[in-house]
């Protein structure tokens, strides 16, 4: 059997090129394996071999999907693969995005077997495990090892053409795909016996999990938006210069309430950002950029807004747990209806 | 370990020799420590750094074993140490870095 | 963080720049922003063109708070 061709697409960051700094490195492609292509290609023993390694920036590629991704796939042709993979990307928001973007785009257009990794609470899960093979990882790098140890086995399989059993066994999270096969009791009976377990209250699992949709009806628009009061608040982590409640740069465990009444502008004096998961520069320059408070406090006294909430939240989104943000706007929601709030404009980086 | 802190191992090495290093390190738990000092003697583990791949298997202590602990002055360890060695939990801090270097690194000593 | 404020009853209009994220968390009302490190911003403007950029997003922002809407939306120009 041939050594299966590899393409592997990975960040500036496991490129060694550069953190945050370098995240509008524009594609390139090299020979050959980099930083955890190595860890890849050990896994494969000679079955397979990853003869170039595609690098983007992550904010690069998430800037410019279209372009990116045309630049990508037009670098992985040439090299006429057998399989792609992209990652692992952990807990990376962008770079899973980016991963599973490129793995679907690759798949469709070249028509080659692709696979990719990440934790499962990175938003490129949720919007691409459905289309693509998505080994769960851990939440950091620090779960390199195991990671690849996952995603070897499915990426030789996938590579060889071979057929891929279900979630559970060859380790990729749900696809929501239904596969029929005949089972040897007859679907009565194995309901009857599902019933008996739940009302024994013992464990049973279930045929068919239920999807998830929380989706939350829109509310109605603002009907007199010069009369309304407005709040900000932000993901971006934008707090008071010092950070005096130091909210974490990752996995934020709380966040932050801040007073804004008589203040008309942010700037680099009074403001920053906590958020390590972008470019600081340019939020601690001028924070308006993330939290437009000058623009806000210019329409309030034009009378275009009624006025702005004296109070914004803030926290974290790099790496924080869904049920902690959750968690914190639940809270500060009760808050913000308490206060009459009428509306409210949420950035996000 | 963070990939400025790789480079400066990686040249240091180079430089003076495997056998003249020793990496002392300070994390503030066991997983840390053992990400650290996996990465001087096996190879950056999440495959990051300047030494993705790169086995140097220097010799690692972390500031609160014994082998570092009982070779300096008793009263500037406490100062600088004592507090942190109260809150840490050092049983894993030890456990971790210890079964690395038995693992990995090329010095019996 | 978007949905629990909605589910209060408020109406948030969601500014972000990675646009698919936001449809994926369930914003209802989204504005699309510049880039990740400077959503509301261009350093590469001077302050003055950089504060009317800015101010035309949160006008687009509070557009979409007048407007309604009966599933996610994304405003562009």
């Amino acid at each position: 059997m041939e050594k299966i061709r590899v393409v592997h697409y990975i960040n500036q960051f496991f490129a060694g090129i550069g953190g945050e700094e370098k995240a509008d490195h524009k594609p390139e492609v090299r020979e050959g394996v980099v930083g955890p292509g190595m860890a890849l290609n050990a896994g494969f023993k000679g079955e397979a071999e990853i003869v170039a390694t595609v690098i983007c920036g992550d904010s690069y590629f998430n800037e410019n999907l279209e372009e990116a991704k045309k630049e990508v796939i037009e670098m992985v042709k040439k090299y006429n693969p057998d399989l792609f993979i992209a990652g692992p990307a952990f807990n990376a928001g962008r770079y899973g995005v980016a991963c599973g973007t490129i793995t679907e785009a690759v798949q469709q257009e070249l028509g080659i077997p692709v696979i990719t990794g990440m934790y499962e609470e990175n938003p490129g899960a949720d919007m691409f495990k459905k289309s693509v093979y998505i080994v769960p990882t851990k939440n950091s790098a620090a779960g390199m090892r195991a990671a690849v140890k996952k995603m070897v086995p499915l990426a030789l399989k996938l590579g060889k053409g071979e057929e891929i059993g279900s979630p559970e066994e060859e380790n990729y999270m749900s696809r929501g795909i239904r596969k029929n096969y005949f089972a040897e009791k007859r679907g009565s009976a194995r309901a009857v016996d599902m019933l008996v377990k739940k009302l024994k209250g013992e464990e049973f699992v279930t045929e068919f999990p239920m999807p998830d949709f929380d989706r939350v009806e829109p509310n109605p628009a603002v009907k007199d938006i010069t009369k309304a009061k407005i709040a900000l608040v932000t993901s971006g982590g934008i707090v008071p210069k010092g950070n005096p409640d130091h909210i974490e740069s990752s996995s934020a465990s709380k966040y932050g309430k801040y007073d804004i009444e008589g203040v008309m502008n942010l700037t680099s004096e009074t403001h920053e950002t906590a958020h390590g998961g972008y470019d600081p520069v340019y939020a601690n320059e001028d924070a308006d950029r993330v939290l437009p408070v000058d623009v806000l406090r210019d329409l309030e006294k034009e009378g275009k807004i009624g006025s702005l909430h004296r109070y914004f939240y803030t926290t974290v989104g790099n790496g924080t747990a869904v049920a902690s943000a959750k968690g914190f706007a639940a809270e500060y929601a009760k808050e913000l209806v308490a206060d009459g709030v009428d509306a409210v404009i949420l950035t996000s980086t | 370990m963070d990939l400025e802190n790789q480079k400066r191992v990686k040249e240091l090495t180079e430089k003076y020799g495997a056998e003249n290093v020793i990496v002392l390190i300070g994390a503030a738990e066991g997983e840390a420590a053992g990400l650290a000092a996996e990465t001087v003697t096996a190879g950056d583990p999440t495959f990051a750094g300047p030494l993705a791949g790169v086995q140097l298997g220097l010799r690692v202590y972390h500031a609160v074993e014994p082998e570092f602990k009982d070779e300096v002055d008793p009263e500037v360890y406490d100062e600088q140490i004592g507090m942190m060695e109260m809150v840490l939990d050092v049983d894993d801090i030890i456990d971790e870095v210890k079964s690395i270097r038995d693992e990995f690194t090329k010095f019996e000593d | 963080m978007v949905k629990e404020i909605e589910r209060a009853g408020i109406p948030v209009v969601h500014m972000c720049t990675v646009t698919p994220i936001s449809m994926t968390v369930g914003a209802n009302r989204i504005v699309p922003t510049i880039a990740i490190p400077h959503p509301l911003g261009n350093p590469k403007l001077d302050p003055n063109e950089e504060k009317a950029l800015r101010r035309k997003l949160v006008e687009k922002a509070l557009v979409a708070l007048t407007t309604e809407v009966e599933e996610q939306t994304i405003f562009e120009d």
